[in-house]
């Protein structure tokens, strides 16, 4: 898991607050453009689930140890619990909603969870799927020890781990296969 | 890893909700978003033991945006309130009154606009403790002056038939007897009568999705949607505190983030609901991780266990005295201390058996539910034990347990003969798969470099609930679809998935035809607990009755309807027809819609009985006994003394195996819930204050944890109609299998859980400086 992106480098610039003092942030969200409104406290995490209400991402330990907050941010997986939103703005965010074609089509990795039955209760899915997404991106080709130390970051509690295992491997094949 | 598939059944393996699972759409509590919802805080206490001298949240209250504020002051001057809740002693009160006895108890309850506005108001809420002595060990609770948690005798509520209630006085919450043969006799008739203490630590359940709760109160009539396992001992709890009949209390379980245990009972539905009575609005209340921890705990255990065998093995009496840590609180402490002081029984056909299990109050968190129930500290001790004596008297492990395995015919430790047993067989898979090859205690360990190997075992007997009851409805729709309604919760175990796969062969329908409902206690019927791996089984009962009862509906009608005899119709794919005529059938939709039923109706009630005498133990204590057996081979670092789980091998009997993904699925679960309490999960306590609450200091097993190889034997039973749970049997063998193989890889005999590398090495340098003078040239690489 990488960490998440600072502001480059650059100062914040002091940004206009509403009168409850939030700031108006433009977020790229699974490609579409969404105006939020946030305190500069509140976490991508936050803002994902109580604004956007994508409610696939959540929150499972709040301090960055149980993936189950993983989100895309330009392609890599980062904990959104520890990811403020205002840092958020021009960066590009994939959350489990995105995961979906738009015609209900699902992502291959998705279809090979489902295929493995690679879940129990399911809460730490999308966390799994996403990082599993970014493994993929990275190294099309990893072995099974690859896949275990990717995902070392995600924790499911079930422990449906052999499944998990088997569908990422499983994933990586129907990807390969793809044109 | 497989696991044979079944021709004959709904030929359906995987979960029905799938999609919804990798979508991100499932729809837990903590999802729901209600018009006008406040949001709570708890404030929580900073002391152990101490009398609330003063509390005052005048400032909390006049902060904007904040709705509603509850101190246990508001709740003493309220006569239309019962403020006390717990599932057998309601000693636990919905925020603290005049003491507290816990760190982290909740001392107030705030709902706010949102978040923040509830978290300032906390800040603002004062309170003065007057400390009190507090007790955190089973010693000093027990100690003769020490200072009680409560006082004066417990409030009882409405009995479970299955719980025997002997609270002793002193910080004894409750004492369970059990007395079988005569184990003096026993004792006088042995060779060999070996004693040793196990102890375990209190462990947290950790289900992703922490405690979370809607509550909604108008009108005298209470809504809660909470991630609870139990919706019907919250409703009638809730209906205790607020006077209500239970027609006015509804409980909704949306689907869980996990369970384990730490969702049997109420727990934050109570402050939650109080909060929204007094807010007039609705009130989502969530838990941090950090409040988790303290919500409720496995049960830290100390077993003091003497046992007695003959010159060839056989076991021939056995005492055990088991304390368990039960925390501030009662919770279901009264009971599990039952299963965990008969379980330590074990599956052993023992003559002279006598146990004294208790539940002792401190002042740390509740303990309550873990999956394994009591068996997982029963187990460690016994299999644990079981090496130590195979060892002393100079035999094979496997053999030893072979020797005294539970036969049918045998009586269990709580009197009842022993039915369907299967240990031989389990043990016999396990030992053969992991190569269980026993060349004397002195063999060397296998061994590369600072790096040794060695295989253990172990095999436990667990029960479920009894008695029990669940019941179910079926409803057979105009387009020939069914719904069931029932009150078993969904956590991950797939029960939604098993339930419609039972409904669709009863009525020769596919599993997409099938819906199962979410638990809604103004809809769905009752069920006692989604617990003790006994849903499968004792729902499954329930809602194949119920579409029996369809059945036989159906073909009346239909027979009515095809002017034939009942006799003479079968149900193939939704559809009835006369046998020997395939031109002559009907839909199932068709017979609704022409005899204008409307719908079917079926009605199913499943029970089992039994029980347990109070003063010896013995009765009926399970209605059928789940069994698992367990093979690890560990790879131990003697230079750092961590332990690896190289390979494990499971075995469990589960009767017929509904769901064959989901049974693996479960068992899978349990090896890495095992991994966990084997070798790193504690809750590190300071004075009462927990060290470890969080996931960056409270490790779970991660996917690189897991054994390189896992196999499982998952035993099926051929009749369709034998279900046994196996939600929780695979676990408590994992634990004594790993400490079985780290001591024939290292010598040490680590009784206390977890095996951390400290503790082994530790008894490196103790078996070191035992073997060589010269202790003193062993490099200290010891605990930080």
């Amino acid at each position: 898991m990488t960490a998440p992106p600072a502001s480059n480098g650059q100062p914040l610039q002091a940004r206009a607050v509403d009168d409850e003092g939030r700031l108006v942030l433009t977020l790229r969200v699974n490609g579409q453009q969404h105006r939020v409104r946030a305190r500069t406290h509140h976490t991508l995490l936050e803002v994902l689930r109580d604004q956007l209400r994508l409610v696939g991402t959540r929150e499972g330990c709040g301090v960055g140890m149980c993936g189950a907050c993983t989100v895309l941010v330009d392609g890599n997986p980062v904990s959104s619990c520890l990811l403020l939103a205002a840092l958020c703005e021009g960066r590009e965010l994939v959350t489990v909603e995105g995961l979906q074609a738009d015609d209900g089509g699902l992502d291959p990795v998705q279809e090979a969870f489902v295929d493995h039955t690679a879940f129990q209760c399911s809460y730490c899915t999308p966390g799994f799927l996403l990082a599993a997404k970014a493994l993929l991106a990275e190294a099309p080709d990893p072995s099974a020890e690859e896949v275990k130390e990717y995902l070392a970051g995600n924790l499911c509690r079930c422990g449906s781990y052999v499944k998990i295992l088997d569908a990422v491997l499983d994933a990586k094949q129907r990807l390969s296969q793809q044109p | 890893m497989s696991v044979p598939r079944r021709a004959d059944g709904a030929g359906f393996s995987g979960m029905v909700d799938a999609l919804a699972r990798v979508t991100g759409r499932v729809g837990y509590t903590i999802d729901l978003e209600l018009p006008g919802m406040l949001h709570a805080k708890l404030l929580r206490s900073v002391a152990a033991h101490a009398r609330i001298a003063r509390i005052d949240a005048s400032r909390a209250r006049r902060l904007p945006g904040v709705v509603a504020v509850v101190t246990g002051e508001d709740l003493a001057g309220r006569s239309d309130l019962f403020p006390w809740f717990g599932p057998i002693f309601r000693d636990q009160p919905i925020v603290a009154i005049d003491k507290v006895r816990f760190v982290g108890e909740p001392v107030a309850a705030v709902a706010a606009v949102d978040l923040d506005t509830a978290q300032e108001a906390l800040g603002l809420i004062e309170v003065e403790y007057e400390e009190l002595p507090a007790v955190f060990t089973l010693d000093e609770a027990l100690a003769e002056d020490a200072p009680l948690l409560h006082e004066g005798p417990p409030r009882l509520g409405q009995a479970f038939p299955d719980v025997i209630v002997n609270p002793e006085g002193g910080n004894v919450c409750n004492h369970f007897k059990l007395r079988k043969g005569d184990v003096d006799a026993g004792f006088a008739q042995a060779d060999h009568v070996f004693e040793d203490v196990f102890t375990s630590p209190a462990t947290q359940h950790v289900p992703l999705e922490t405690h979370a709760c809607v509550a909604a109160v108008a009108d005298g009539q209470i809504t809660v949607w909470a991630g609870t396992q139990i919706p019907f001992v919250v409703r009638s709890q809730l209906a205790e505190i607020f006077k209500l009949p239970l027609s006015r209390v509804r409980v909704i379980v949306p689907t869980l983030g996990g369970g384990y245990g730490a969702k049997c009972y109420p727990k934050i539905e109570p402050v939650a609901a109080l909060l929204a009575s007094v807010a007039r609005r609705p009130v989502k209340l969530h838990l941090t991780r950090e409040e988790e921890f303290v919500t409720i705990t496995k049960h830290a255990m100390r077993i003091r266990m003497r046992t007695g065998l003959l010159r060839d093995g056989t076991i021939v009496a056995r005492q055990s005295t088991c304390h368990f840590n039960t925390g501030a609180y009662a919770d279901i402490g009264p009971r599990l201390i039952k299963n965990g002081g008969y379980g330590t029984g074990g599956p052993h056909a023992i003559p002279n058996l006598r146990v004294d299990s208790y539940a002792v109050y401190t002042n740390l968190p509740p303990a309550g539910a873990f999956r394994g129930y009591g068996i997982n500290q029963a187990a460690w001790a016994y299999e644990t034990q079981m090496d130590m004596i195979a060892e002393r008297i100079g035999m094979d492990p496997y053999e030893l347990r072979m020797r005294n395995f539970l036969n049918d015919g045998d009586t269990v430790m709580t009197g009842e003969p022993m039915t369907d047993s299967h240990f031989h067989e389990l043990l016999d898979s396990v030992s053969s798969k992991i190569g269980w090859d026993f060349r004397g205690w002195d063999a060397e360990p296998e061994r590369r470099g600072s790096k040794v190997r060695a295989k253990g075992l172990s095999c436990i007997i667990k029960g479920t609930v009894t008695p029990s009851t669940s019941t179910a409805s079926a409803r057979l729709n105009d387009d020939g679809s069914l719904d069931v309604l029932t009150s078993a919760v969904e956590m991950g175990q797939g029960l939604k998935t098993a339930l419609a796969i039972l409904a669709g062969e009863r009525l020769s329908l596919p599993v997409r035809m099938v819906a199962v409902s979410e638990p809604d206690t103004a809809v769905t019927p009752y069920d006692q607990q989604t617990s003790s791996s006994r849903s499968s089984f004792s729902m499954g009962g329930a809602v194949t009755i119920a579409v029996e009862d369809v059945r036989r509906q159906l073909l009346e009608h239909a027979a009515e309807l095809l002017e034939v005899a009942v006799e003479d119709l079968e149900l193939e794919d939704g559809t009835v027809r006369v046998a020997g005529a395939p031109d002559r059938a009907i839909g199932y939709g068709q017979v609704i819609q022409r005899s204008r039923a409307g719908n079917l109706l079926g009605s199913g009630t499943f029970q089992t009985q039994g029980g347990l005498d109070p003063e010896t133990g013995q009765g009926i204590g399970s209605v059928h006994w789940h069994q698992a057996a367990g093979a690890a081979e560990v790879e131990v670092d003697l230079e750092t003394g961590r332990v690896e789980l190289l390979r494990y091998h499971a075995g469990v009997y589960a009767g017929r195996i509904i769901n064959p993904v989901q049974a693996e699925l479960q068992t899978e679960g349990n090896v890495a819930f095992g991994v966990g309490q084997a070798l790193f999960e504690e809750m590190v306590y300071d004075h009462g204050q927990l060290q470890n609450g969080n996931l960056g200091d409270y490790m779970i097993a991660s996917i690189k944890d897991m054994p390189a190889q896992l196999d499982l034997t998952i035993l099926e039973h051929p009749e369709p109609t034998e279900i046994h749970g196996i939600g929780e049997t695979s676990l408590p063998p994992v634990m004594p299998a790993i400490g079985n193989a780290v001591y024939r890889a290292t010598g040490v005999r680590v009784t206390d859980l977890p095996i951390t590398p400290e503790k082994v090495l530790r008894g490196l340098r103790e078996r070191h400086g035992r073997e060589t003078p010269a202790a003193g040239a062993v490099a200290d690489t010891g605990a930080p």
